[in-house]
């Protein structure tokens, strides 16, 4: 299943994933594969299990069963921050801003630069607009004309830009999940998320897209995993199917006919 | 690296001067009393010791304002402070008065029992999860309830130099002594929410309450220490109350609660969380002390400034949620937003309102007593 242009093997290898939560079973011995350089898309109808499985990932879930592999080393992740200090992160739905902030204060929320002054520590405020002013745009090709106006002033495609902006700023990110990333968005944000997803593969980022838009999908993604049932019901190459193909998989009408 | 630009952002008129926002209301309004107060009692409103006797009143409430927009910021409020206030320096005065403390000590005392005290408020609200109205409410009765049974009655009174200092002092030529203090505990509360991780993680709970435990901020400890900065204020200003008064009693204090937060939401504090002003809060306590001595000067009964108070609250909270709607609306321009038909019904509703408050002055006056001795 290996693309030819990934001789070194994946990046993210997930083997026989099971999850259960009490009697119901979540996931079914899952196989996923996350190539460096590549988005892969998961897609699948609600309660197919994609965002259990993305969960496990992301260390907020520990799997019943299966292993995860992340450049040829075994994982154990206990907590979400254990995934983040393996270079495994996610940008959510919801973004995680706090509208009332500023974009720069957003992107180091949790996690601020600080300097020191006569013994006492405090907010380094002018550093650290400087560095999201860097890092969206040496990163995301993003410039806002100005980083003193709260977050919720900004459009939804620049909200979703600061939210990327604060996982990529952690120099060991291999690996981006994004949940949902264009569902709250029109048209002209969307292709600028997409954009933006399109720049993070291009530096190298395993990018897992999960997306209920297969145009969305078809636009950006080289791969696509479909879920449906807690089971994978095949992986495709986005230019050998057609968006038809994929759907069939979704509802699983190959297996009624 | 720089695969797509966009440049396009917010240039907006009003998102450039939203900061300053906060500090235009209240400062528009302090305008007004200003004005009013030149045509009605140009002499006696703008004699140097009545603006001097407006600075010592509201330098009681700055250091209250200043902890009580990190409280509501948070989406919190603290509704114990008057007890606290009072309940603190009754133990100071006995130390003082009646076990020979000296009074740097017992005001040190005091201070530390206020913190105390806010955080057993803290505590009950983030790890009981008695909702903090409730809780700071239930725990008022509880702090005024030990003052009355320590004081009983007793009025103590007659302190050491250094309390009068700190309450009433004059620096000569210069401002009163609470003053200084006031408007240092103003500019400690504005550095603490631009500067520190208690500021920023202040507004990211009062904004985003889950982004915030997302990113991986101790929500409760925050919220704990703006009770504790709570608690500490409140003690501070019983201290400044004992001093100016050169007196204090177990009932003393009683409008603290209502007051700095009426000043707090004056100045632009949002009482739904994440939009603080510190500017804000020491313009608003300014604005309060300014209303209530202009009531006195003009010979306004005592207990209308109560009905003053309540009407401000009320108006304020009512007037800035109104703003936030019209601009979730999209509504362009201040004038545009009164046009529409949800507006039009409540603009004829406080017209209604502004009616019957009328009707109710008038009858007030009407039926009032003449003010008469008591006993």
């Amino acid at each position: 299943m290996s693309l030819d242009e990934n001789k070194s093997g994946p990046l993210v290898t997930m083997r026989n994933i099971s999850k259960r939560f009490g009697g119901v079973k979540a996931l079914t011995q899952v196989d996923l594969d996350a190539y460096a350089g590549e988005v892969l898309a998961i897609v699948g109808d609600n309660g197919a299990g994609k965002s259990t499985l993305i969960k496990i990932l992301t260390g907020v879930y520990q799997p019943t069963e299966g292993e995860i592999f992340v450049a040829g080393k075994k994982l154990v992740m206990n907590s979400h921050s254990d995934a983040i200090d393996e270079g495994i992160d996610a940008v959510y739905q919801t973004l995680a801003l706090a509208d009332h902030l500023d974009p720069a204060s957003n992107m180091f929320l949790g996690n601020e630069l600080t300097r020191s002054f006569l013994g006492i520590t405090m907010l380094d405020n002018k550093k650290m607009r400087s560095e999201t002013e860097r890092v969206l745009f040496e990163r995301l090709g993003v410039r806002l004309r100005s980083l003193d106006v709260p977050t919720s002033s900004l459009s939804g495609g620049q909200r979703q830009a600061v939210a990327i902006a604060r996982a990529v700023y952690h120099e060991g990110l291999r690996v981006l999940v994004m949940d949902e990333p264009t569902a709250a968005l029109g048209p002209q944000e969307t292709a600028r998320t997409l954009k933006l997803i399109k720049a993070l593969k291009e530096q190298g980022l395993a990018v897992i897209l999960i997306s209920h838009s297969l145009d969305d999908v078809f636009e950006v993604a080289d791969r696509v995993h479909v879920q449906r049932r807690g089971r994978c019901a095949g992986v495709v190459h986005i230019s050998q199917c057609t968006q038809q193909d994929v759907l069939a998989l979704i509802v699983g009408a190959e297996e009624a006919a | 690296m720089a695969t797509a630009t966009q440049t396009d952002g917010p240039t907006k008129f009003s998102d450039r001067i939203e900061p300053f926002l906060a500090i235009v209301g209240p400062m528009v309004m302090i305008l007004a009393i200003l004005l009013f107060m030149g045509v009605a009692e140009p002499a006696r409103y703008f004699r140097l010791s009545n603006l001097n006797l407006i600075l010592l009143d509201a330098a009681l409430y700055m250091p209250m304002a200043m902890a009580m927009t990190f409280v509501i910021t948070q989406r919190g409020i603290d509704l114990s402070i008057g007890s606290v206030a009072a309940l603190t320096s009754i133990i100071m005065a006995f130390l003082i008065k009646q076990y020979g403390f000296s009074a740097p000590v017992a005001i040190a005392v005091a201070l530390v029992l206020g913190a105390l005290f806010g955080l057993i408020n803290g505590l009950v609200i983030t790890k009981f999860k008695v909702p903090d109205l409730i809780g700071t409410l239930a725990m008022d009765l509880v702090y005024r309830g030990f003052a009355l049974v320590i004081a009983k009655g007793l009025v103590l009174a007659r302190f050491p130099e250094i309390m009068t200092d700190i309450g009433r002092g004059q620096i000569p030529g210069f401002i009163p002594v609470p003053v200084v203090i006031g408007l240092l505990t103003m500019a400690l509360g504005y550095w603490l929410l631009k500067k520190t991780y208690f500021g920023r993680y202040t507004v990211a709970i009062g904004s985003n309450p889950e982004a915030a435990e997302m990113t991986g901020i101790a929500v409760d400890r925050y919220k704990i220490y703006a009770y504790v900065l709570m608690g500490a204020s409140a003690a501070l200003a019983g201290i400044m109350l004992t001093g100016k008064l050169n007196a204090i009693q177990a009932t003393s204090a009683p409008y603290f609660n209502l007051h700095v937060i009426a000043a707090v939401v004056v100045g632009g504090t949002s009482l739904f969380g994440g939009r603080a002003s510190m500017l804000g809060s020491l313009a608003g306590v300014l604005l309060l002390s300014m209303m209530i001595n202009a009531l006195v000067t003009l010979r306004i009964e005592f207990f209308w400034q109560s009905v003053a108070s309540g009407v401000v609250i009320v108006a304020s909270v009512a007037l800035y949620t109104w703003l936030q709607k019209k601009d979730r609306d999209g509504a362009k321009g201040f004038l545009a937003g009164l046009k529409t038909p949800e507006s039009i019904r409540l603009l004829r509703l406080s017209g209604g309102l502004v009616a019957a408050l009328a009707l109710l002055l008038l009858i007030g006056t009407l039926f009032a007593g003449a003010p008469v001795a008591s006993g």
